[in-house]
Formats: structure tokens, C-alpha cells, sequence
């Protein structure tokens, strides 16, 4: 479960802003929903100005679906955060999510590799 | 006596008019005496007579000497009286000139951190009405200079000593933020961890208020400098974060304006020592509520809450706590247990000109109204959005917002490019018609009023063949990578495909990366699919 070891990135102190996590995610102990890093999500509606700018920013960035890793990603914000974000826009509908589809394998490179010599053959 | 002879030609006559009168009826009496008598008894009546008479003539040359003596010298008295009494009055009002003028202005030269010497050289010499000071002035004035003097020190090393202990508590509480604000995001995927250097981060921001506020009554400006304009609405969650009860804290429209630089840590420091208040004495269940309005003088901040009203006492007490901080308390006025909020509060208003006032709020509890000068406030789009608290970090570019815009994708853009392009997004289509760019742009959702320049955010780094690369864990500031190489996947794509129709390099990319990034998710090219809507992307998501 605990991901690779890796190097810590180093905040930049003029780079943070004044606000702390916890007022992002509000209560510490809030429930959360089961999602997880290759949910996807989609906004179901517009952000509307009741919501909090992060969450707004989830919704704009939502309108194609979009897994919840790079919603992280694109709000620099830890997948923890993201995903109480997300709790609330999940209780009150203003999003959808659903988790990913296992795909059919991709085709064969080397057929793939074969079918494009046989065109350039052509 | 000597002074009753000095003017004796004058003097004599008088004397004598004077004795004249009582020799001469001693005389007449003694004639009449000796008159009915006859013989020795005449004789010796008139001696008796002639003798009184002497006498009586003597008596009165005497007393009358002696009643002009007096007289002089009264009048050398009163006129002593008189000129003791000036002077004594003449001293009161220079006691009083002293007590009113000399030592203030002496004591306002000192404050200016001027030796107790350089004081009486400059304030005392240099005024002529001064320069003939008694002695005994003169050395009451230096002594009290030099108390004075030296009880400043003593409180000046006393506050430097809080100061310097605030500091490093400081010092060590931004450091801990940091480190926990890197923990956060190293176990951001273990919820129970998460919360839990949460709940420390929330601590360790409380301690960080105290030591701010122990350094701001010793005098000194906030130690943390914030180098660019950031976001109100941030500011007012920097303050929430700073509280213990932040989550009963809402902020109700938020004015979208930025704080600059310098003003942002006092500010946020103020909020949340009004918040912290209102939090404090309002009943647990009650929200406090926040907004923050423009005013002609800048933007007024109000903090209201529910709990018991503030009787006007208790008002006049907090308005005077604050008038008294904002002329200058010391530390030692704060008395055994502190209660240092509206302290601060006062200390901070007045070294950066903000206009505090306790009033009736008209839910029943405090209205605490802040009113931040306008020449704090910056309208100009600011570096920092107020959600992402990674994303905001775009080192501010030369590039302005109106550029940074067509980073974003907008929805209607990309359906206005060509289904020839060959990979197409089939996960991105959801407003079915394609738009001419303009329009496009315009049927754009409005950013909602508190989130402050939300539009930024999508900004990401692109890769060579316009696909959006989640940022590295080496933290590279987004928009330090995004806008340099904007313009190569902005121009390239349209070149491929031989399009020409979006009009240059400014909008160019849009749903270019969604374009690259469904690609990349599929693994498959497909083709285009304009009308989708959002069931039916759900519909091949599941068809792969």
C-alpha cells in the first residue's frame, strides 16, 4: 500500500500560499467516499458560486472526465484532499464518478508492426 | 536706621512741626499751672512744667523718628514681598513651562533615540528662552532624562528578548509547516495518516499565531514576508487556518480583490485574532460569518457572530483596549492573564493604517468591522488562485492573464477544429454543437464570485507533442515550464494538420491536450464524435 519511497519535494517557501490544508478539507474525520486514484470523475453540473473555489476548479476541470490522480495533479493538492472534496460533490450530486473499465488488451504490437509493413508494401 | 537718616535735610522739619504742637500745650499747661499758684510753689511748678515738656518734646521726637523708621521699612518689605512673590510665581510658571514643554519635547527627542546628553544640548541650549535654566533645573531635567533613559532600555531589552524568542518559535513553526505541508503530500494517499498530520499541521498553526502575536506586542513588524499579491479570499482562509475553530468560519462573498505583498501576514495575522475572538465568545453551535465588501476607502471586512451580545461596556472596554494599542502598550499593561486579541489587534491597525470597530452585529452577537486601506488592495489578476494551493505557485510572468486564458481549454474551441485531425477526444465532447470561438468563449461558465481567478488552474506543462504531463514530484513551478514552451505545442498541431482556422499561436491549443492526453488514455486512436454528451462518453468508456 505505501507508495515507493521517493524524494520529497521541496516546498518553496515563497512559493506556499497562506492557506492549510485542513481548511481546504474541512473536518479531519470526514467520511469519505471509496475512491480511488484511477477513478474517474465528471462534473454533472456548472459550478455554481455556493462552492468553494476548489471545488469549482474540480467541476471546470471535469466537464470531460477526468480521474481523480490528475484532478490531484492539476490542483497541487494531496489525493486525501481531493477525494473529501469530492465526498461532498459526490453527496450533493454535482458530480459523478465510476471507477475504471478494464480495456481489452491492446492489439498485438507485432501485428500492429505487420499490418503497417503490409501497407507500405501496397 | 541708617537708610531713615539718609535723607535728613528734608526729614528734620517735619520732626520738629511735629514735636512742636504737644511741647507747646505742655508748655501752655504749665503756665496755667503756675499761674493761680505764687511763691516757691511757682517755682517748682514750673520746673515740674519745664521738665514735663522736655520730656514730652523728646517722647515725640522719638516716636516720631521711630514711626518713619517703620515706615521705610515697610515699604522696603512690601516691596520684598512683592518681588519674592514674582518670583515665586515666576518659578511656578517655569516648574510649569518645564513640566509642559521642556521635558516632553526632551523626552520626544530621547524616544527619537538621542542620548540624555544630546537631549539637553539640543532641546535646552539650543532655546534661548532655556539657556539661563537654574542650576538645580538643569540637573532635575538631566536626571530625569537619564531614568527615563535608562528605564527605555531596560524595556527595550525586555521586549527584544520576547521578540527574539517569538522569532525562533516562528522560525521553528514555518519550518515544521513546510515539513508537514511536504508530509501532507507525501501520505496524501493514506487517509488515516493524512488526517492525522492534519490535525498536527492544525496545531502547530496555532502555536505559529501565538508566537506571531507575542512578536507583534514586542514591537515588531510579522516576520513572515509573502513576496506577491495574493487572493483576499486566501488571505481570509490563511486567517481561518490560524484558529481553532475555523470550521465554524464561513465566508459568504468574498470581495475579488488581491492583498499585496507586504500587508498580506498582518492581515491575515488581524483576521484571525477577530476571528479567533468571535469564534471564542460565541456558543459552539453558532457560525460566524464573514464577507468582505469595497468601500470608498478600500475593502471592509466583517466578521459577525451569534453569541451573546456585546454590552456597551464591555464594548467601550474592547474600543479603549484597542485605542490603547493602537497608541502604544507595553507589555506590562496587559496585565496577569492577557488577553491579547484585541491587543494585537490594535498594535497591528496601527502600524499598517487599518480602521477596526467593535459594533452591534444584527444577529445578536459582535460585528467586528476591519477596513483594509485601499492602497493595500491590488485589482490586478493575482499570481495566486485562491483553491490550489500547489497550483497557485506560477511564479509571476511577464505574461498576463488575458495570454494565459487559452491555456485553459474552452469547451466550445475544441469542437470548432476539424474532425481531419485524426486523433480526436472521444471522452472530451459534451456541448454538442460546435461554436464559433467567439461564442464559444462566451457560453464559458462566469467564474463564480469566490473563486478568484479559477480559470488559471488547468494550466499544466505540456510535453513536445502537446500532451499535458503531470507536474514531477521535483516540484517545478507550473507556470515557470508551461509558458515558454506554450507557443511550440500551440503552433505545431495546427501545422500538422494544415489548419489555419483558429488564428495564431494565441488559440491554438485548446482541447489539444485533451486531444493528446484521451490518446494517450486509450492507447487508440478514434474517431471523432461530436455530439456525445456526457452519458454517451460514459458509454465508450465502456466500450473499450
Amino acid at each position: 500500500m505505501s507508495p515507493p519511497r521517493r524524494e520529497r519535494r521541496k516546498a518553496d517557501p515563497a512559493l506556499s500560499d497562506p492557506e492549510r490544508l485542513y481548511v481546504i478539507t474541512g473536518a479531519p474525520d470526514g467520511e469519505r467516499a471509496a475512491l480511488d486514484l484511477v477513478t474517474m470523475v465528471v462534473a454533472q453540473a456548472e459550478p455554481s458560486p455556493m462552492v468553494q473555489p476548489e471545488q469549482a476548479a474540480i467541476l471546470r476541470l471535469c466537464k470531460a472526465p477526468l480521474s481523480v490522480a490528475e484532478i490531484s495533479a492539476y490542483l497541487s493538492l494531496p489525493f486525501s484532499v481531493v477525494t473529501s472534496l469530492l465526498t461532498e460533490l459526490l453527496a450533493t450530486e454535482l458530480v459523478e464518478s465510476r471507477a475504471p473499465v478494464v480495456r481489452a488488451s491492446l492489439p498485438d504490437r507485432s501485428l500492429l508492426e505487420a499490418v503497417m509493413h503490409g501497407l507500405q508494401k501496397l | 536706621m541708617v537708610r531713615v537718616e539718609s535723607p535728613p535735610t528734608k526729614r528734620d522739619i517735619p520732626v520738629v512741626r511735629a514735636a512742636l504742637l504737644p511741647v507747646v500745650l505742655m508748655a501752655g499747661a504749665t503756665a496755667a499751672g503756675a499761674v493761680p499758684v505764687t511763691g516757691a510753689t511757682r517755682a517748682a511748678v514750673v520746673w515740674c512744667g519745664a521738665f514735663a515738656t522736655v520730656v514730652v518734646a523728646t517722647l515725640t521726637v522719638v516716636l516720631n523718628r521711630r514711626r518713619r523708621a517703620m515706615h521705610v521699612q515697610r515699604a522696603a518689605y512690601e516691596q520684598r514681598i512683592a518681588y519674592l512673590e514674582h518670583r515665586i510665581a515666576s518659578y511656578d510658571q517655569e516648574t510649569e513651562r518645564l513640566s509642559k514643554e521642556l521635558l516632553p519635547a526632551a523626552i520626544r527627542r530621547l524616544r527619537a533615540s538621542n542620548s540624555p546628553q544630546e537631549v539637553m544640548r539640543d532641546v535646552v541650549d539650543a532655546d534661548a528662552s532655556y539657556r539661563n535654566l537654574p542650576k538645580a533645573q538643569r540637573a532635575l531635567v538631566l536626571q530625569v532624562l537619564d531614568i527615563i533613559d535608562n528605564e527605555e532600555a531596560m524595556r527595550d531589552s525586555a521586549q527584544r528578548a520576547f521578540v527574539s524568542v517569538a522569532r525562533r518559535v516562528q522560525a521553528i513553526v514555518h519550518r515544521q509547516a513546510s515539513e508537514l505541508r511536504e508530509m501532507e503530500d507525501h501520505h496524501g494517499r493514506n487517509p488515516d495518516v493524512f488526517d492525522d498530520l492534519l490535525r498536527i499541521d492544525h496545531g502547530t498553526a496555532l502555536i505559529g499565531r501565538l508566537a506571531d502575536s507575542i512578536a507583534v506586542l514586542g514591537g515588531a513588524r510579522p516576520s513572515r514576508q509573502w513576496p506577491k499579491a495574493v487572493p483576499l479570499f486566501s488571505v481570509l482562509r490563511g486567517a481561518m487556518s490560524r484558529i481553532l475553530e475555523y470550521q465554524r468560519v464561513d465566508l459568504h462573498s468574498i470581495a475579488k480583490v488581491a492583498i499585496v505583498g507586504t500587508a498580506v501576514e498582518p492581515l491575515i495575522h488581524a483576521c484571525a485574532e477577530l476571528l479567533d475572538n468571535a469564534t471564542r465568545y460565541s456558543p459552539p453551535q453558532t457560525r460566524v460569518h464573514v464577507t468582505a465588501v469595497e468601500v470608498q476607502t478600500g475593502i471592509a471586512i466583517e466578521i459577525e457572530d451569534g453569541g451573546v451580545s456585546l454590552s456597551e461596556e464591555a464594548r467601550v472596554r474592547a474600543e479603549n483596549m484597542l485605542a490603547q494599542a493602537q497608541a502604544g502598550i507595553n507589555m506590562n499593561d496587559l496585565g496577569e492573564s492577557p488577553r491579547l486579541g484585541m491587543a494585537v489587534v490594535g498594535r497591528l491597525a496601527r502600524m499598517y493604517q487599518l480602521q477596526v470597530s467593535l459594533r452591534q452585529s444584527a444577529y445578536g452577537g459582535v460585528r467586528a468591522v476591519l477596513i483594509v486601506p485601499r492602497d493595500m488592495i491590488t485589482t490586478g489578476p493575482a499570481p495566486g488562485i485562491a483553491h490550489g494551493i500547489g497550483a497557485t505557485s506560477r511564479p509571476q510572468s511577464s505574461l498576463d492573464m488575458s495570454q494565459m486564458q487559452h491555456v485553459v481549454p474552452p469547451r466550445g474551441k475544441h469542437k470548432a477544429r476539424p474532425a481531419a485531425t485524426g486523433p480526436v477526444p472521444s471522452l472530451a465532447s459534451s456541448a454538442p454543437t460546435p461554436a464559433p470561438a467567439p461564442a464559444a468563449s462566451a457560453t464559458r461558465p462566469a467564474a463564480p464570485a469566490a473563486a478568484m481567478g479559477d480559470d488559471e488552474i488547468v494550466v499544466t506543462e505540456w510535453t513536445e507533442g502537446g500532451l499535458p504531463q503531470r507536474r514531477s514530484r521535483g516540484r517545478a513551478p507550473l507556470g515557470s515550464h508551461n509558458l515558454p514552451q506554450q507557443s511550440a505545442p500551440a503552433t505545431e498541431p495546427a501545422a500538422r494538420n494544415g489548419h489555419n482556422g483558429q488564428g495564431g499561436g494565441g488559440s491554438a491549443p485548446p482541447g489539444l491536450w485533451l486531444e493528446a492526453f484521451t490518446q494517450a488514455v486509450n492507447g487508440v486512436p478514434k474517431e471523432p464524435k461530436h455530439d456525445t454528451d456526457s452519458d454517451d462518453v460514459w458509454d465508450k468508456g465502456d466500450e473499450k
